[in-house]
């Protein structure tokens, strides 16, 4: 695995130190940058676990149709227009005109009409083998609508509801007549409401005791007490026939037609794969070539909020295949992004794409496999982004890992790789961001040159960073400590030495912590002057993965 | 010489004869097959590997000039690609479409783009299948080794695998700025050696 930095979302629990990364349960709360939001009103990351999702605009992804709201759920969440899906390999389906019978090899031309069928042009499934044909190339959805209004699943859905509906009614009306007579009003408009949220509040009403009192359908029953509505549902239900028999209908789940087909069955092909069958809730096909085309079922464009304020942190805009959005509040324009070097690896790396010149990209050789040699000692580097237009200064800690004293607390210390790391401790400066054209031509410094640094920064600098790269830039190639800066970047150098019998990954949390002056008016609603520039503060945790460590038995078997 | 510490990936390095650079900034190699070049259209500073076979010689019948196949800005495209605009026989008529690809769209290698349309921030793995008359809307991403089957619509921000090539998953909102930081990127390290 190549070297990674994961920030981490505390995901709106109480403690925000993460847990130690060696716990295989730590990687769920830690995420890559680009897919964090942040929120201003409450200073935090958030992630998509934790942000509040909601629906902005519905689309068909075939035709790129926006549906409108209000049709989705009349179409039942699927493409109304002329969208379908080859049941076999769910590719989108084509309507073409069907192959002429006549032995006339010809196309006659400005001529395509016949009938139509619907072809999958990957696996060549038509719809022919089922039986369907249109008239026209267009309105698919319209003309299938009397296959799918006369399936069984549907009409059986038709009748349940009027025989649920009927009794509903009856029951309704016997609990309005023998309740007082100004409760009439109320019932009659409780008829008209819809039956299903009718028989809902029924149910309801019959399983807590108390609702009963606050519900216009029971109000009037509070005479007789909840028994009487109780057997009123249980005389007056009238017993339901369904229309077929289940356990004949083939595929149903082992009645006789199903054995029958598995006795005359001639290769595995025919019988429908799970994926291809649970489209269909009612009677599944078991055949593959009784199953049916499927409508595409509609996308949508989804915007988010902050779950604690309910701030809006994504917005998208209302055109369905526009990637812009109105509001876009990512983490990465917020927190300092933070990518690792390994530089034994990049030299290896170097030397690869040296001897790969020329080649063609089938007969370059692989890159090298990331590892440590347990026992030796490495340097990294943390190139840190500053995306803020206010100069910051960063701190870098390395959380220390609990050494847990409960039972299995031997198992625990195994497991856990022993490496020491050090990082600079001191606090370092990163430039503000800017447009390429406002930066100095010759800001590549090695630590050396104070002079170029103290005219580009401002007073964001702090003595002791300074005088420490005075005295250690000349000495000797430094490892230790703030590397390089240009433009709004910032190489940290750092290292980690592996114990000799150490295995695993070397997997460190991180705690980054960045103050920045702020001069906008936002320090204003504190009550003080709104130009006065104030500092504030903001960390995060973060976990440093420098890759897996190679024992040294196996790096003595390579060489 | 390990360069400098900033950049954090190394440079792709290519012999300096292999490639002709024009004054927009594009980086042709002498070894990509390239029909009919006054039918292509490059935006600036767009790749074109060695073995990449792009045929602008495929163009509709009709008179004047016709552009074939035209490529955005930063985009790339990967060794032994073969950009081929798709064809339809209708009414009787048989004609070649032209192709329209966006900026900073990264096409892998080895992989055949029949497509008609590929919007921008594309990324495209190597050893991929899109068949003709594709549309590829912006910021989409496609893996390695997947097939595109003909007249497929891919909508903005998807992830496609498989073949045939399927949804997998929603791109987070912020491909658009990553994939441009990486095209950029990868423009600025193709250097010569």
């Amino acid at each position: 695995m190549a070297p990674s930095v994961l920030y981490h979302c505390p995901c709106l629990s109480t403690s925000d130190i993460p847990p130690p990364p060696h716990l295989p349960s730590s990687s769920h709360s830690f995420h890559p940058l680009n897919t964090l939001f942040f929120c201003e009103e409450c200073d935090a990351v958030r992630c998509n676990r934790c942000v509040s999702v909601e629906v902005s605009s519905y689309y068909c992804p075939n035709c790129l149709f926006e549906v409108p709201s209000a049709s989705v759920r009349a179409e039942k969440n699927r493409c109304a227009r002329n969208c379908f899906m080859c049941p076999n390999c769910r590719n989108t389906l084509a309507a073409v005109p069907a192959d002429p019978e006549s032995g006339d090899g010809r196309i006659p031309a400005g001529v395509a009409e016949g009938p139509y069928i619907m072809y999958c042009n990957y696996c060549r499934w038509d719809s022919a083998e089922i039986g369907i044909t249109f008239e026209k190339p267009t309105g698919l959805a319209a003309q299938l609508q009397k296959y799918e209004d006369s399936a069984p699943d549907s009409l059986e859905f038709d009748r349940l509801k009027e025989h649920f509906d009927a009794f509903l009614r009856t029951s309704a009306l016997a609990a309005s007549t023998s309740g007082t007579h100004h409760h009439s009003t109320h019932h009659s408009h409780s008829l008209h409401t819809n039956s299903i949220t009718a028989a809902a509040s029924a149910a309801l009403a019959r399983d807590i005791p108390g609702v009963g009192k606050y519900n216009p359908l029971a109000r009037s029953t509070t005479g007789r007490g909840y028994g009487k509505d109780r057997s009123v549902n249980k005389d007056e239900m009238t017993e339901y026939r369904s229309r077929s028999e289940i356990a004949q209908t083939a595929g149903a789940g082992g009645g006789e037609p199903d054995v029958e087909l598995m006795n005359s069955l001639e290769e595995v092909g025919e019988v429908a794969s799970l994926e291809q069958r649970w489209e269909n809730s009612w009677v599944t096909p078991l055949q593959t070539k009784q199953l049916k085309p499927i409508r595409i079922p509609l996308h949508s464009k989804r915007s988010k909020r902050c779950p604690a304020c309910t701030h809006i942190l994504i917005k998208p805009e209302q055109k369905s295949q526009s990637v812009r959005y109105k509001i876009k509040l990512m983490a990465a324009n917020y927190l300092p992004g933070i990518v690792i070097v390994l530089p034994h690896m990049r030299q290896l790396r170097d030397e690869l794409s040296k001897r790969n010149l020329g080649k063609s990209v089938a007969a370059q050789v692989d890159e090298p496999p990331p590892g440590m040699v347990a026992g030796n000692t490495y340097e990294f580097q943390l190139n840190l982004t500053n995306p803020l237009y206010d100069p910051i200064e960063v701190r870098l800690s390395v959380q220390r890992v609990h050494v847990s004293t409960a039972p299995g607390g031997t198992a625990e210390k195994a497991r856990r790789p022993p490496f020491a790391i050090s990082l600079p401790t001191a606090k370092f400066p990163i430039s503000p961001f800017a447009e390429a054209w406002e930066y100095e031509d010759d800001e590549d410094m090695f630590g050396v040159e104070d002079d170029e640094l103290g005219i580009g920064m401002g007073s964001s600098l702090s003595a002791s960073v300074r005088g420490g790269r005075e005295k250690d830039g000349r000495a000797r190639p430094k490892t230790v400590g703030v590397l390089e800066r240009k433009a709004n970047k910032t190489v940290v150098g750092g290292e980690v030495v592996i114990g000799k019998e150490a295995q695993g990954n070397v997997k460190f949390n991180m705690l980054v912590s960045y103050t920045y002056r702020s001069d906008d008016a936002e320090g204003g609603d504190l009550g003080v002057h709104p130009s006065k520039p104030e500092i504030r503060r903001f960390e995060f945790y973060t976990v440093v993965d420098l890759g897996p460590i190679i024992s040294r038995e196996e790096a003595r078997m390579d060489l | 010489m390990s360069g400098s510490a900033l950049s954090t990936e190394p440079p792709i390095l290519y012999s300096k004869a292999e490639f002709i650079e024009t004054d927009t900034g594009n980086k042709v190699s002498r070894r990509a097959t390239i029909a009919g070049p006054q039918n292509i259209i490059l935006g600036g500073k767009t790749i074109i590997s060695s073995g990449s076979i792009i045929r602008g010689d495929l163009r509709r019948t009709g008179p004047g000039h016709a552009v074939v196949i035209s490529l955005g800005r930063y985009c790339l495209v990967g060794e032994g690609c073969i950009l081929r605009p798709p064809y339809k026989t209708y009414r009787g008529n048989f004609n070649y479409y032209p192709m329209k690809i966006g900026d900073h769209v990264h096409i892998g290698a080895n992989t055949v783009v029949e497509a008609a349309n590929i919007g921008n921030h594309v990324e495209i793995g190597k050893n991929c299948v899109i068949g003709k008359f594709t549309f590829i809307k912006d910021c989409v991403k496609i893996a390695d080794n997947t097939v595109i089957p003909p007249n497929t619509v891919i909508p903005a921000l998807s992830y496609y695998a498989g073949s045939p090539g399927a949804f997998v998953e929603d791109l987070p909102e912020s491909t658009q700025e990553n994939v441009e930081a990486y095209t950029k990127g990868y423009y600025a390290r193709f250097q010569p050696a």
